[in-house]
């Protein structure tokens, strides 16, 4: 019999400020597939937004705190494929050299995004979804070109029973968020959003889906604006169930 | 330094570029048509992806021994009977060609499109010194006539409807034209031939430089670059010094990627190789050859942050993919060089200062690197950049403030937990139906096109003692 | 302005401060080119037939006009045809031996005035009189050294009376070729580049070689495209069966 997945839950500071639901969605699915799932006290944030800025220092401050936090974690999941590529990608260089470097070498071979993990991780990929509705999917920047992974996204949604599944034109473009970039320069990040809805919006989808928190936070906030009632969700909030699994 | 620093904020500029519609109208055509082409003629291709990682392989390797090929270069354009001068900046630069145009009593300089020679602004000084520089590229001459700057790496004029350069035409000719692209090449034809015929000197830039051979090659699809190096007396080629490539073997994997990168065709229509003057025997040919090899701000680059921007072919692809180019276009960035690569290359060419802002123009969404046919990692480059401003304190000091207090934070979890309740309570005069639509100050940047969702009820890590105790 | 030794140490004390980015290695080039040319050329005439077919792909995708003939005196009546339909009054060529084939008397006959460039270089006056000649020239035959198939582009390279301005200024460049000329990828022109400029250069070559892929063209405007923009409007190729040197 072997021993059940344990994993640890990295819920980034945008999940935990503002999408909570994310996170128990998640938390709950991977339940019932048998995994069980810790979330080590005082996690914070990854600190991608300081290393963007340019803040490496601080960034890597941040992300020796996190590498301690999450030292011995068998595996770590993470719902946002930016904090996911920030740890796997930047950890190990922001730490070379110090005394927790091959801590933070541990730490980025054993992340994964969240679909990458039931995808690759599990091997599981069949699901189902109370909605009916058209989704489409959006590839965000970090996962994509970051993680190299548009794949597992798109087979636990090819295999999303319920949902009917169209193409994104542009999916692969960015949404405008970029974290302070949106700020910084908002209008040229709203223009930037204004493009990816309106290909959402021609691909005939009544639901987006992405990856990633920031990016839910951009197109949530500009669907709001708009009347054509379309919404923006984390593919963690489609899978209801396994298929065939238990209810 | 070589470009004066822009004073109106880029914020200002963007805006400018966002409300004009012929701007949006004219790069989204374009953009798009590139992107299209260049993804046909590598889906085509499937040798690419491996000549593209050779691609980058040969500049590194060529940069690990620059000095070695530069000087085969410059003994065998000099065995050539070429001459060679070297510029360190752009006043150099400047001034050699000045004195070449002089020596040679040249009075017009007819000039194949060379991002080189813009950089260095060579035009204004040419007709400062009484000789009329005429730009032959079609999209050049187009920006020439209107006195504006190149908008994209590769093709100038992009900015410009075709009503508008019927105007500039009309304007010029004193006489009606038809705004049809067709017409409109014609006339640039029968306007420009006159000018190969009758000038005393040609100005080039030059895509690649093989050191083997003492070759300077250029990438061109109008014909002009050959008129320019064939027809006048004198030849002068710009050409920074990383673009010297060890030999015609090494050429050959850059020709077969560069184009499709850029038009998405599989070769430009003309790719001319100029071994120096011309030979005793030859009809035709340039009598003087002279190639400028420029530095202004490269060559600190081969050991500092930006050594990978050296591996530039100049293709534009970068600028076709790039969301925030595709909005703003190439003026709103306001330097000679625009897009994903003309931040660093504004770095490189003007300082850390000069890109305070443009390092923040771009999401880093990383759509630049994958189309670069050398793979230039530039949003690392990018982060790079923004490390040095904020190292040099180059950012107004707010941001400073807020940033260094949110790594404070970040690193003492009970504040940061604060940030649920104290959320919740800040929030509450701006929730409305679940949504916050507006907020003073600086976060007003945000809210005035764009919902913020509030601070939830219970954070996740709140929820967490009660979620894990129902699912054990 | 800087002198060379100062430029080049400049560079050499910046390249002190890094090893680089990654291990790297510029292309292999072939040892003995020449020879390694020789042996690609007993390759390629096997598979000529194919290298031509794709070549006549590539050429007429990016807009040339293609024929063929059996063998080269053929060529003057294609020549006729291609001046008749576009009202052509004036042929520049170059010099009759370099060519292969003499057009001038089937030229002249249909009342088309046929200019072969010189062999060596006259003075002055008469090599500006012949500037004028080929700038009013509408049809400019040329040879070509090589024909890639993969890309559809000729290659040209300029010598004693093989000038550069015959493929360039007038409207209409015709290019004749035959076998010989055939390669098939971008890798192998490489290889012949290679060869070209291994030893002492052979009499008569010039300074300029030149790739062409098709007709002059530009996007400048809207990105519509629009053809010969400076360079020739139209580019045609003659592939002559039987080869154009005279017995092989």
């Amino acid at each position: 019999m072997t021993a059940s997945p344990r994993v640890a839950l990295m819920i980034t500071c945008l999940a935990d400020l503002f999408y909570p639901e994310i996170g128990e969605r998640i938390v709950r699915l991977l339940r019932r597939l048998g995994v069980t799932v810790t979330l080590p006290a005082g996690q914070t944030c990854c600190g991608l937004p300081l290393f963007n800025s340019g803040f490496h220092a601080d960034a890597a401050a941040v992300a020796r705190r996190t590498v301690a936090i999450f030292a011995g974690a068998e595996a770590v999941v993470v719902p946002s494929g930016s904090c996911a590529w920030m740890v796997k990608h930047e950890y190990p260089g922001l730490l070379a050299g110090g005394s927790d470097a091959a801590a933070a070498r541990q730490l980025a071979g054993r992340t994964w995004e969240f679909s990458q993990y039931l995808v690759r991780a599990l091997g599981r990929t069949a699901f189902e979804t109370d909605t009916s509705e058209r989704v489409a999917y959006h590839d965000s920047c970090h996962l994509l070109r970051g993680l190299h992974e548009s794949e597992s996204p798109r087979a636990l949604l090819r295999n999303l029973q319920g949902a009917e599944v169209v193409d994104l034109p542009g999916s692969d473009e960015c949404c405008g968020f970029g974290g302070s970039f949106s700020v910084r320069l908002p209008e040229v990040s709203t223009a930037i959003l204004d493009r990816k809805l309106a290909n959402v919006e021609a691909s005939g989808a009544r639901c987006v889906v992405a990856c990633d928190a920031g990016c839910l936070m951009q197109m949530k906030g500009g669907l709001g604006r708009r009347s054509s009632g379309v919404r923006a969700v984390h593919l963690a909030e489609l899978l209801d169930r396994e298929r065939g699994g238990v209810r | 330094m070589s470009e004066p620093l822009i004073t109106t904020p880029l914020r200002e500029r963007a805006q400018q570029a966002l409300g004009d519609r012929f701007l949006h109208e004219a790069l989204d055509i374009a953009t798009t048509k590139f992107i299209d082409l260049r993804r046909e003629a590598f889906g085509d291709f499937p040798q690419g992806e491996g000549l593209r990682d050779r691609a980058r392989a040969i500049k590194e390797a060529t940069l690990q021994q620059l000095d070695r090929h530069l000087e085969r270069l410059i003994d065998n354009v000099e065995r050539l009977g070429g001459h060679v001068h070297f510029a360190t900046t752009a006043d150099e630069a400047r001034d050699v060609i000045l004195d070449i145009a002089r020596r040679t009593g040249a009075r017009m300089a007819v000039k194949s499109k060379s991002m080189a020679t813009e950089e260095i602004h060579l035009n204004d000084a040419l007709a400062a010194a009484g000789v009329t520089p005429v730009e032959t590229d079609l999209g050049e001459y187009i920006i020439q006539l209107a006195h504006e700057r190149p908008s994209h790496i590769i093709a100038p004029a992009i900015h410009k409807t075709k009503g508008q350069v019927a105007e500039l035409f009309a304007r010029e000719l004193k006489r009606e034209v038809a705004a049809d692209p067709e017409v409109l090449t014609r006339i640039a034809r029968a306007e420009l031939r006159e000018k190969f015929l009758q000038a005393d000197l040609g100005i080039t830039g030059a895509n690649f430089a093989v050191a083997d051979t003492g070759t300077v090659v250029l990438v061109t699809n109008e014909g002009n670059g050959r008129m320019v190096t064939s027809l006048p007396r004198v030849h002068v080629a710009v050409m920074g010094v990383e673009k010297v490539v060890p030999s015609m073997t090494d050429l050959m994997v850059f020709l077969s990627v560069l184009a499709k990168s850029a038009t998405g065709q599989k070769l430009s229509v003309y790719t001319t190789l100029v071994q120096g003057p011309r030979r005793a025997h030859e009809l035709e040919g340039p009598d003087e050859f002279h190639l400028v090899l420029l530095d202004n701000g490269r060559i600190a680059q081969i050991g500092g942050a930006l050594r990978e921007a050296l591996y530039c072919l100049r293709c534009g692809a970068c600028l076709n993919v790039c969301p925030v180019y595709r909005q703003i276009g190439g003026h709103a960035y306001g330097y000679t060089y625009p897009g994903p690569i003309g931040i660093l290359l504004t770095a490189m060419l003007n300082g850390t200062r000069s890109v305070k802002e443009l390092a923040h123009a771009s999401s880093l969404c990383g759509a630049c690197a994958d189309a670069c046919p050398v793979r230039i990692d530039i949003p690392k480059m990018l982060i790079e950049l923004r490390k040095e401003v904020d190292e040099a304190k180059l950012a107004p000091w707010p941001e400073r403030v807020v940033f260094k207090a949110f790594a404070r934070l970040l690193r003492l979890p009970a504040l940061y937990r604060l940030g649920g309740p104290l959320g919740r309570l800040l929030q509450r005069p701006f929730v409305r139906g679940g949504r916050i639509r507006a907020l003073p100050l600086f976060f007003g940047h945000w809210t005035r096109t764009r919902d913020l969702p509030p601070v939830a009820a219970r954070t996740f890590q709140e929820r967490w003692t009660a979620l894990e105790r129902e699912i054990r | 302005m800087t002198a060379r030794a100062d430029f080049l140490a400049r560079i050499r004390g910046e390249m002190a401060k890094t090893r680089g980015l990654f291990p790297a290695a510029a292309a292999e080039r072939p040892a003995r080119p020449r020879e390694r040319l020789d042996v690609l050329r007993r390759e390629l005439i096997e598979r000529w037939p194919q290298s031509l077919e794709r070549f006549r792909v590539e050429f007429e995708r990016v807009a040339g006009v293609f024929h063929r003939v059996a063998s080269a005196s053929e060529v003057p009546a294609v020549l006729e045809g291609i001046c008749r339909a576009g009202g052509a009054h004036s042929v520049v060529t170059w010099a009759t031996p370099r060519l292969g084939i003499d057009a001038g008397p089937t030229l002249a006959a249909a009342g088309i005035a046929v200019h072969a460039m010189p062999a060596t270089v006259p003075p002055l006056e008469e090599r500006r009189r012949l500037r004028e000649v080929i700038a009013h020239a509408e049809v400019g035959v040329t040879g070509a050294e090589l024909a890639i198939a993969e890309t559809g582009t000729l290659v040209l390279r300029s010598a004693a009376g093989q000038p550069r301005s015959t493929s360039l200024l007038p409207a209409c460049h015709v290019a004749l070729f035959d076998r010989a000329a055939l390669v098939e990828t971008l890798e192998q022109v490489g290889i012949a580049l290679e060869a070209w400029h291994e030893g002492v250069p052979p009499e008569g070559q010039g300074a300029v070689i030149n790739f062409i892929t098709g007709p002059s063209r530009t996007a400048d405007i809207e990105l519509t495209l629009t053809r010969g923009v400076h360079g020739p409007k139209e580019v045609h190729a003659i592939f002559v069966d039987a080869g154009l040197r005279a017995g092989g």
